[in-house]
Protein backbone atom coordinates (compact mmCIF):
# COMPACT_ATOMS: atom_id res chain seq x y z
CA UNK A 1 0.00 0.00 0.00
CA UNK A 2 2.70 2.11 0.64
CA UNK A 3 4.36 1.64 -2.99
CA UNK A 4 0.37 2.45 -4.04
CA UNK A 5 0.47 5.83 -2.18
CA UNK A 6 3.92 6.98 -3.32
CA UNK A 7 2.43 5.96 -7.37
CA UNK A 8 -0.71 8.53 -6.38
CA UNK A 9 1.50 10.92 -5.07
CA UNK A 10 3.61 11.30 -7.50
CA UNK A 11 0.71 11.20 -9.79
CA UNK A 12 -1.21 14.12 -8.08
CA UNK A 13 2.51 15.58 -8.26
CA UNK A 14 3.11 15.66 -11.97
CA UNK A 15 -0.80 17.06 -12.41
CA UNK A 16 -0.61 19.44 -9.89
CA UNK A 17 2.57 21.21 -10.36
CA UNK A 18 2.11 24.04 -12.51
CA UNK A 19 -1.48 24.75 -11.41
CA UNK A 20 -1.73 28.66 -11.78
CA UNK A 21 -5.11 29.83 -12.40
CA UNK A 22 -6.80 33.01 -12.14
CA UNK A 23 -10.28 33.20 -9.86
CA UNK A 24 -13.10 34.90 -11.00
CA UNK A 25 -13.44 36.52 -7.63
CA UNK A 26 -11.42 38.10 -5.82
CA UNK A 27 -8.92 36.44 -3.11
CA UNK A 28 -9.14 39.42 -0.59
CA UNK A 29 -12.72 39.53 -0.30
CA UNK A 30 -13.09 36.17 0.86
CA UNK A 31 -9.92 34.70 2.17
CA UNK A 32 -7.57 36.11 4.62
CA UNK A 33 -3.72 35.95 3.78
CA UNK A 34 -3.12 36.55 7.39
CA UNK A 35 -4.73 33.11 8.46
CA UNK A 36 -2.37 30.16 6.92
CA UNK A 37 -3.52 27.04 7.52
CA UNK A 38 -2.24 23.36 7.19
CA UNK A 39 -5.04 20.73 7.69
CA UNK A 40 -4.88 16.58 7.20
CA UNK A 41 -7.79 14.70 6.22
CA UNK A 42 -9.68 12.27 4.15
CA UNK A 43 -11.25 13.23 0.93
CA UNK A 44 -15.22 12.87 0.62
CA UNK A 45 -16.08 14.28 -2.67
CA UNK A 46 -14.59 16.07 -5.59
CA UNK A 47 -16.68 18.40 -7.75
CA UNK A 48 -14.86 18.92 -11.11
CA UNK A 49 -16.40 21.89 -12.13
CA UNK A 50 -16.04 25.36 -12.84
CA UNK A 51 -15.79 28.13 -11.87
CA UNK A 52 -13.38 26.05 -9.43
CA UNK A 53 -12.49 22.92 -8.42
CA UNK A 54 -13.88 22.27 -5.21
CA UNK A 55 -13.10 18.97 -2.66
CA UNK A 56 -14.18 18.42 0.70
CA UNK A 57 -12.23 16.17 3.47
CA UNK A 58 -13.09 15.17 6.99
CA UNK A 59 -10.64 16.44 8.88
CA UNK A 60 -10.03 15.32 13.17
CA UNK A 61 -9.00 18.86 15.10
CA UNK A 62 -6.84 17.72 18.29
CA UNK A 63 -10.10 17.06 20.26
CA UNK A 64 -10.58 13.99 18.02
CA UNK A 65 -13.85 16.03 16.32
CA UNK A 66 -13.77 14.94 12.77
CA UNK A 67 -15.45 17.86 10.83
CA UNK A 68 -16.06 17.98 6.77
CA UNK A 69 -13.70 21.21 5.29
CA UNK A 70 -14.53 22.76 1.85
CA UNK A 71 -11.23 23.31 -0.26
CA UNK A 72 -10.99 25.45 -3.32
CA UNK A 73 -8.65 24.91 -6.16
CA UNK A 74 -8.51 26.69 -9.77
CA UNK A 75 -11.04 26.46 -12.60
CA UNK A 76 -11.83 22.61 -13.98
CA UNK A 77 -10.45 24.14 -17.07
CA UNK A 78 -6.75 25.47 -16.35
CA UNK A 79 -6.43 22.32 -13.97
CA UNK A 80 -7.96 20.36 -17.10
CA UNK A 81 -4.96 22.13 -19.25
CA UNK A 82 -2.26 21.73 -16.81
CA UNK A 83 -2.15 18.14 -16.59
CA UNK A 84 -5.05 17.19 -13.79
CA UNK A 85 -7.80 15.05 -14.72
CA UNK A 86 -11.40 14.26 -12.62
CA UNK A 87 -9.67 11.16 -11.18
CA UNK A 88 -6.62 12.67 -9.74
CA UNK A 89 -8.11 13.15 -6.36
CA UNK A 90 -10.30 10.84 -5.35
CA UNK A 91 -12.56 9.96 -2.15
CA UNK A 92 -10.97 8.17 0.09
CA UNK A 93 -7.51 9.76 -0.50
CA UNK A 94 -6.10 11.11 2.69
CA UNK A 95 -4.25 14.70 1.82
CA UNK A 96 -2.65 17.00 3.47
CA UNK A 97 -3.36 20.91 2.54
CA UNK A 98 -1.62 24.19 2.91
CA UNK A 99 -3.95 27.14 2.26
CA UNK A 100 -5.70 30.13 3.74
CA UNK A 101 -8.80 30.33 5.70
CA UNK A 102 -12.07 32.23 4.97
CA UNK A 103 -12.28 35.52 6.23
CA UNK A 104 -16.57 34.29 7.15
CA UNK A 105 -15.16 31.83 9.63
CA UNK A 106 -16.64 29.09 7.82
CA UNK A 107 -14.73 25.86 7.15
CA UNK A 108 -13.37 27.06 3.90
CA UNK A 109 -9.96 26.77 2.79
CA UNK A 110 -8.23 28.58 -0.26
CA UNK A 111 -5.84 25.36 -1.38
CA UNK A 112 -2.36 26.51 -2.17
CA UNK A 113 -0.76 23.18 -2.01
CA UNK A 114 -1.90 19.70 -1.23
CA UNK A 115 0.05 17.05 -0.76
CA UNK A 116 -0.70 12.58 -0.82
CA UNK A 117 0.45 9.49 0.34
CA UNK A 118 4.23 10.09 1.59
CA UNK A 119 3.24 13.45 2.83
CA UNK A 120 5.32 15.45 0.07
CA UNK A 121 4.64 18.64 -0.85
CA UNK A 122 2.96 19.54 -3.69
CA UNK A 123 1.73 23.11 -4.89
CA UNK A 124 -2.13 23.13 -6.13
CA UNK A 125 -2.13 26.33 -7.56
CA UNK A 126 -4.33 29.16 -5.67
CA UNK A 127 -7.49 29.85 -7.44
CA UNK A 128 -5.99 33.52 -7.34
CA UNK A 129 -2.61 34.51 -9.28
CA UNK A 130 -1.88 37.30 -6.85
CA UNK A 131 -2.39 34.80 -3.68
CA UNK A 132 0.44 34.98 -1.09
CA UNK A 133 2.95 31.63 -1.25
CA UNK A 134 3.18 29.42 1.73
CA UNK B 1 0.00 -5.26 -6.38
CA UNK B 2 2.40 -4.19 -9.51
CA UNK B 3 -0.13 -5.65 -12.07
CA UNK B 4 -2.82 -2.82 -9.72
CA UNK B 5 0.36 0.34 -10.26
CA UNK B 6 0.48 -0.62 -13.54
CA UNK B 7 -3.06 -1.04 -14.40
CA UNK B 8 -3.60 2.43 -12.28
CA UNK B 9 -0.92 4.52 -14.29
CA UNK B 10 -2.28 3.49 -17.68
CA UNK B 11 -5.72 4.39 -16.83
CA UNK B 12 -4.60 7.79 -15.86
CA UNK B 13 -2.32 8.21 -18.44
CA UNK B 14 -4.79 7.05 -21.00
CA UNK B 15 -7.34 9.69 -19.23
CA UNK B 16 -5.02 12.05 -20.06
CA UNK B 17 -4.06 11.44 -23.58
CA UNK B 18 -7.68 12.16 -24.05
CA UNK B 19 -7.53 15.32 -23.09
CA UNK B 20 -4.23 16.00 -24.76
CA UNK B 21 -6.00 14.83 -27.71
CA UNK B 22 -7.70 18.39 -27.72
CA UNK B 23 -6.03 21.03 -26.02
CA UNK B 24 -2.41 19.72 -27.71
CA UNK B 25 -3.09 19.06 -31.40
CA UNK B 26 -0.84 20.16 -33.86
CA UNK B 27 -2.21 22.73 -36.08
CA UNK B 28 -1.55 22.26 -39.53
CA UNK B 29 -1.66 26.07 -40.54
CA UNK B 30 1.04 26.87 -37.46
CA UNK B 31 4.60 27.82 -39.05
CA UNK B 32 7.47 25.57 -37.58
CA UNK B 33 11.11 25.96 -37.15
CA UNK B 34 13.34 22.70 -37.89
CA UNK B 35 12.68 20.77 -34.68
CA UNK B 36 9.05 20.95 -35.35
CA UNK B 37 8.15 23.37 -32.60
CA UNK B 38 6.14 26.56 -33.64
CA UNK B 39 7.78 29.17 -35.13
CA UNK B 40 6.35 32.32 -32.71
CA UNK B 41 7.85 35.21 -35.06
CA UNK B 42 7.55 33.75 -38.38
CA UNK B 43 5.60 36.74 -40.01
CA UNK B 44 2.12 37.39 -39.18
CA UNK B 45 -0.25 35.54 -41.27
CA UNK B 46 -2.52 37.17 -43.89
CA UNK B 47 -6.22 36.99 -44.86
CA UNK B 48 -7.07 36.68 -48.67
CA UNK B 49 -7.67 40.29 -48.64
CA UNK B 50 -3.88 41.30 -47.74
CA UNK B 51 -4.84 42.12 -43.83
CA UNK B 52 -2.89 40.43 -41.33
CA UNK B 53 -5.10 37.75 -39.52
CA UNK B 54 -5.44 37.98 -36.14
CA UNK B 55 -7.26 34.62 -35.74
CA UNK B 56 -5.52 32.43 -32.62
CA UNK B 57 -5.61 31.80 -29.24
CA UNK B 58 -4.27 34.62 -27.11
CA UNK B 59 -2.99 35.14 -23.41
CA UNK B 60 -2.44 38.22 -21.97
CA UNK B 61 1.78 39.06 -20.86
CA UNK B 62 1.48 38.74 -17.00
CA UNK B 63 2.37 42.56 -16.09
CA UNK B 64 5.65 43.45 -14.37
CA UNK B 65 3.84 45.19 -11.34
CA UNK B 66 0.37 45.73 -9.39
CA UNK B 67 -0.99 48.35 -8.06
CA UNK B 68 -2.94 46.73 -5.55
CA UNK B 69 -1.95 45.19 -2.04
CA UNK B 70 -4.82 42.71 -2.57
CA UNK B 71 -3.25 41.72 -5.88
CA UNK B 72 -6.11 42.83 -7.67
CA UNK B 73 -5.37 43.62 -11.57
CA UNK B 74 -5.47 47.51 -11.89
CA UNK B 75 -5.71 49.25 -15.26
CA UNK B 76 -2.25 50.93 -13.84
CA UNK B 77 -0.58 47.77 -13.86
CA UNK B 78 -0.89 48.19 -17.92
CA UNK B 79 0.11 51.87 -18.39
CA UNK B 80 3.90 53.46 -18.44
CA UNK B 81 5.33 53.73 -14.83
CA UNK B 82 4.01 57.40 -12.78
CA UNK B 83 0.60 57.23 -15.22
CA UNK B 84 -2.43 58.52 -13.47
CA UNK B 85 -5.88 58.15 -14.11
CA UNK B 86 -7.62 61.23 -13.24
CA UNK B 87 -10.93 60.39 -12.38
CA UNK B 88 -13.88 62.38 -11.11
CA UNK B 89 -14.86 62.68 -7.40
CA UNK B 90 -18.27 60.74 -7.32
CA UNK B 91 -16.16 58.37 -9.82
CA UNK B 92 -12.86 58.43 -6.87
CA UNK B 93 -15.10 57.55 -4.25
CA UNK B 94 -16.79 54.84 -5.69
CA UNK B 95 -13.20 53.32 -6.90
CA UNK B 96 -11.76 53.69 -3.29
CA UNK B 97 -14.56 52.03 -1.78
CA UNK B 98 -14.59 49.15 -4.69
CA UNK B 99 -11.00 48.90 -3.49
CA UNK B 100 -10.20 49.16 -0.21
CA UNK B 101 -13.29 48.48 1.45
CA UNK B 102 -14.77 45.72 -0.68
CA UNK B 103 -11.37 44.43 -1.46
CA UNK B 104 -12.69 43.29 -4.91
CA UNK B 105 -15.31 42.22 -3.59
CA UNK B 106 -18.90 41.89 -5.24
CA UNK B 107 -17.39 42.30 -9.07
CA UNK B 108 -19.41 41.00 -12.02
CA UNK B 109 -17.36 38.13 -12.60
CA UNK B 110 -17.71 36.81 -9.20
CA UNK B 111 -21.29 35.81 -9.95
CA UNK B 112 -20.02 34.56 -13.75
CA UNK B 113 -21.36 37.97 -15.44
CA UNK B 114 -18.76 39.35 -18.27
CA UNK B 115 -15.56 41.28 -17.43
CA UNK B 116 -16.19 43.09 -20.52
CA UNK B 117 -13.38 45.96 -21.92
CA UNK B 118 -10.83 45.87 -21.12
CA UNK B 119 -10.95 43.46 -18.34
CA UNK B 120 -11.86 40.59 -19.82
CA UNK B 121 -8.21 40.85 -21.86
CA UNK B 122 -6.29 41.74 -18.04
CA UNK B 123 -6.71 38.03 -16.75
CA UNK B 124 -4.54 34.83 -17.25
CA UNK B 125 -7.49 33.34 -19.28
CA UNK B 126 -7.10 32.78 -23.41
CA UNK B 127 -9.59 33.74 -25.80
CA UNK B 128 -9.86 32.31 -29.78
CA UNK B 129 -9.99 35.48 -32.33
CA UNK B 130 -11.80 34.32 -35.56
CA UNK B 131 -11.82 36.72 -38.14
CA UNK B 132 -13.58 36.10 -41.45
CA UNK B 133 -15.15 38.37 -43.71
CA UNK B 134 -17.72 41.12 -41.89
CA UNK B 135 -17.17 40.18 -38.51
CA UNK B 136 -14.46 39.25 -36.17
CA UNK B 137 -15.27 37.15 -33.04
CA UNK B 138 -13.70 36.89 -29.83
CA UNK B 139 -14.42 33.52 -27.97
CA UNK B 140 -13.35 33.77 -24.29
CA UNK B 141 -12.75 30.48 -22.61
CA UNK B 142 -14.05 31.75 -19.06
CA UNK B 143 -17.77 31.38 -18.75
CA UNK B 144 -17.78 30.70 -22.79
CA UNK B 145 -19.00 34.46 -23.39
CA UNK B 146 -17.92 35.96 -26.83
CA UNK B 147 -18.20 39.59 -28.21
CA UNK B 148 -18.37 40.48 -31.97
CA UNK B 149 -16.44 43.34 -33.97
CA UNK B 150 -18.52 43.45 -37.24
CA UNK B 151 -16.76 44.73 -39.95
CA UNK B 152 -19.12 45.00 -43.04
CA UNK B 153 -19.12 48.96 -42.75
CA UNK B 154 -21.90 49.86 -40.65
CA UNK B 155 -22.20 52.81 -37.70
CA UNK B 156 -22.61 52.12 -33.88
CA UNK B 157 -25.92 52.20 -32.99
CA UNK B 158 -27.90 55.18 -32.06
CA UNK B 159 -29.06 54.95 -28.41
CA UNK B 160 -29.28 51.07 -28.21
CA UNK B 161 -30.67 48.71 -25.54
CA UNK B 162 -26.73 49.20 -23.03
CA UNK B 163 -25.19 46.31 -23.10
CA UNK B 164 -22.40 43.89 -20.80
CA UNK B 165 -19.74 44.02 -24.08
CA UNK B 166 -21.27 47.22 -26.00
CA UNK B 167 -21.08 47.04 -29.41
CA UNK B 168 -18.39 46.90 -31.72
CA UNK B 169 -17.45 48.13 -35.04
CA UNK B 170 -13.74 47.11 -36.71
CA UNK B 171 -12.15 48.63 -39.39
CA UNK B 172 -8.47 48.83 -41.09
CA UNK B 173 -5.96 51.79 -40.05
CA UNK B 174 -2.73 50.28 -42.45
CA UNK B 175 -2.14 46.44 -40.31
CA UNK B 176 -3.76 47.80 -37.40
CA UNK B 177 -7.24 46.85 -36.48
CA UNK B 178 -9.36 49.25 -34.94
CA UNK B 179 -12.20 48.41 -32.86
CA UNK B 180 -14.68 51.13 -31.09
CA UNK B 181 -17.53 50.23 -29.10
CA UNK B 182 -20.15 51.97 -26.97
CA UNK B 183 -23.26 51.07 -25.81
CA UNK B 184 -22.57 49.53 -22.57
CA UNK B 185 -24.88 49.29 -19.48
CA UNK B 186 -22.73 50.80 -16.74
CA UNK B 187 -22.62 47.51 -14.42
CA UNK B 188 -19.08 45.91 -15.45
CA UNK B 189 -15.77 47.29 -14.06
CA UNK B 190 -12.77 48.23 -15.83
CA UNK B 191 -10.57 46.13 -13.70
CA UNK B 192 -10.69 43.55 -10.64
CA UNK B 193 -9.92 46.65 -8.75
CA UNK B 194 -13.14 48.36 -9.32
CA UNK B 195 -12.72 51.83 -11.73
CA UNK B 196 -16.00 52.31 -12.64
CA UNK B 197 -17.11 53.11 -16.21
CA UNK B 198 -20.70 54.75 -17.11
CA UNK B 199 -22.98 53.96 -20.11
CA UNK B 200 -21.52 56.72 -22.01
CA UNK B 201 -18.03 55.01 -21.80
CA UNK B 202 -16.58 54.71 -25.30
CA UNK B 203 -13.35 52.19 -25.80
CA UNK B 204 -10.86 52.40 -28.92
CA UNK B 205 -8.72 49.58 -28.85
CA UNK B 206 -5.92 49.32 -31.45
CA UNK B 207 -4.64 45.82 -32.49
CA UNK B 208 -1.50 45.19 -34.02
CA UNK B 209 -0.17 41.20 -34.68
CA UNK B 210 3.36 42.04 -34.57
CA UNK B 211 4.41 38.24 -35.79
CA UNK B 212 3.01 35.14 -35.68
CA UNK B 213 2.89 34.47 -31.87
CA UNK B 214 2.88 37.81 -30.34
CA UNK B 215 0.03 40.55 -30.55
CA UNK B 216 -0.61 44.17 -28.86
CA UNK B 217 -3.25 46.55 -28.35
CA UNK B 218 -3.52 49.59 -27.14
CA UNK B 219 -6.97 50.31 -25.39
CA UNK B 220 -8.06 53.81 -24.48
CA UNK B 221 -10.40 54.73 -22.61
CA UNK B 222 -13.16 57.44 -22.85
CA UNK B 223 -15.88 58.28 -19.99
CA UNK B 224 -16.26 61.96 -19.56
CA UNK B 225 -19.12 61.19 -16.97
CA UNK B 226 -16.41 59.26 -14.98
CA UNK B 227 -12.87 60.59 -15.97
CA UNK B 228 -11.37 63.79 -16.44
CA UNK B 229 -9.27 63.06 -19.57
CA UNK B 230 -9.01 59.78 -21.42
CA UNK B 231 -6.55 57.37 -21.16
CA UNK B 232 -4.45 54.51 -22.37
CA UNK B 233 -3.00 51.28 -21.62
CA UNK B 234 -1.37 48.93 -23.48
CA UNK B 235 -1.59 44.54 -23.63
CA UNK B 236 0.63 42.34 -25.22
CA UNK B 237 -0.20 38.88 -26.18
CA UNK B 238 1.10 35.70 -26.65
CA UNK B 239 -0.50 33.27 -28.96
CA UNK B 240 -0.85 29.87 -27.11
CA UNK B 241 -0.06 27.57 -30.49
CA UNK B 242 -1.44 24.03 -30.87
CA UNK B 243 -4.20 23.64 -28.48
CA UNK B 244 -8.18 24.50 -28.53
CA UNK B 245 -10.47 26.14 -25.95
CA UNK B 246 -12.64 23.80 -23.69
CA UNK B 247 -15.94 24.09 -22.08
CA UNK B 248 -16.10 26.18 -19.24
CA UNK B 249 -19.48 26.79 -17.75
CA UNK B 250 -20.17 28.54 -14.66
CA UNK B 251 -22.31 25.77 -12.69
CA UNK B 252 -20.82 25.64 -9.52
CA UNK B 253 -20.51 29.13 -8.16
CA UNK B 254 -19.62 28.94 -4.74
CA UNK B 255 -17.93 31.80 -3.61
CA UNK B 256 -20.36 34.82 -3.56
CA UNK B 257 -22.07 33.57 -0.51
CA UNK B 258 -18.36 33.85 1.69
CA UNK B 259 -17.68 37.41 -0.07
CA UNK B 260 -17.59 39.58 2.66
CA UNK B 261 -18.37 42.80 1.52
CA UNK B 262 -16.59 45.22 3.83
CA UNK B 263 -13.78 45.24 6.11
Amino acid sequence: MRTRALVASVIVGVVLGLSHAHAHHSFAAEYDSKKPVTLTGTVTKVEWLNPHVRFYADVKDEAGTVANWEFELGSGTSLVRQGWTRTSLKPSDVIKVDGFLARDGSRLVNAVSVSTGDGKKLFAGSSFEGAPKQ
Amino acid sequence: MRAFIGCLAACVLLTASVSAQWITVKLPRTPRTADGKPNLTAPAPRTAEGKPDLSGIWRRVAPTRNDNEDGNFNLLDWMPDGAQIRMKPDAEALYLHRRNVLKGGGRPSQECLPHSIPDSMLPPVIFKVVQVPDVTIILFEEFNHFRQILTDGRALPVDPQPAWWGYSIGRWDGNTFVVTTSGFNDRSWLDDTGHPHGEGLKTTERFRRIDFGHMETQVTIDDAQMYLAPFTLTIRFDLQPDTELLENICENEKDSEHIILGK
